[in-house]
């Protein structure tokens, strides 16, 4: 598809921010984002090039405007819900009842 | 089903996994070959990137079968294939203003590649 992840040679997205001794995850909830987009990989209800093309429809604005490990998250909703082993409906409540708990 | 359990994940993120298939299946094209990059547009998933759709290039090193990406995404198929390493002028890719003997290599699958 001729989606937006597809950047190369576009301009106008700033410069690239170099860190020293870069970590590999930024934050704890990268790291479990990582390890259950690993997990689930492993289950075997889709590949590695579906779960590519899962980040890539990321629609564009929210793509553009996401971090590297938001969009492997949507990515991965975007599977669960697809195979049917989690819809979206549920991950949703889950969150609104996460977000309810959390006040 | 198969589940992965925290005491198998290191030796499986050590390992990886590799899209390499062992199968004997005939390469279209051999370094030094002159190619160009088909006008392809899927609708669905490819690993070949716009900027070099339509652009010739120079076949540098064959990397031996792989999975298909854009079939295998869509539970087509491994569909295995050649995959080789392009070589590309940046004046080519980038016009007139790029530096006259940079190049660029993009890794290329069979199906994306036409003879020049």
């Amino acid at each position: 598809m001729n989606g937006v992840h597809d950047l190369g040679g576009m301009d106008g997205h700033g410069p690239i921010a170099y860190e020293v001794d870069e970590p590999v995850f930024h934050a704890e909830w990268e790291r479990r984002v990582f390890a259950m987009t690993i997990a689930m990989g492993f289950y075997g209800a889709w590949n590695i090039d579906s779960s590519r093309h899962a980040r890539e429809r990321t629609p564009a604005a929210e793509y553009l405007s996401s971090s590297y490990y938001e969009i492997w998250l949507g990515g991965l909703e975007r599977l669960l819900d697809e195979s049917g082993l989690l819809p979206r409906a549920e991950t949703e409540a889950r969150i609104a009842a996460l977000r309810a708990q959390a006040g | 089903m198969p589940v992965l359990t925290a005491t198998d994940a290191p030796a499986l993120l050590r390992k990886g996994g590799s899209a390499r298939v062992d199968a004997d299946i005939p390469a279209r094209f051999a370094p030094g070959d002159r190619v160009v990059v088909r006008n392809l547009n899927p609708r669905g998933h490819t690993r070949a990137p716009r900027y070099v759709r339509c652009k010739a290039g120079v076949i540098d090193r064959d990397h031996g079968v792989f999975i298909f990406p854009d079939t295998h995404a869509h539970g087509q198929g491994k569909n295995p294939q050649h995959v080789y390493s392009v070589r590309f002028s940046a004046r080519d890719v980038w016009g007139d203003e790029a530096a006259p003997r940079d190049a660029l290599y993009v890794d290329l699958w069979d199906d994306y590649l036409a003879p020049a």
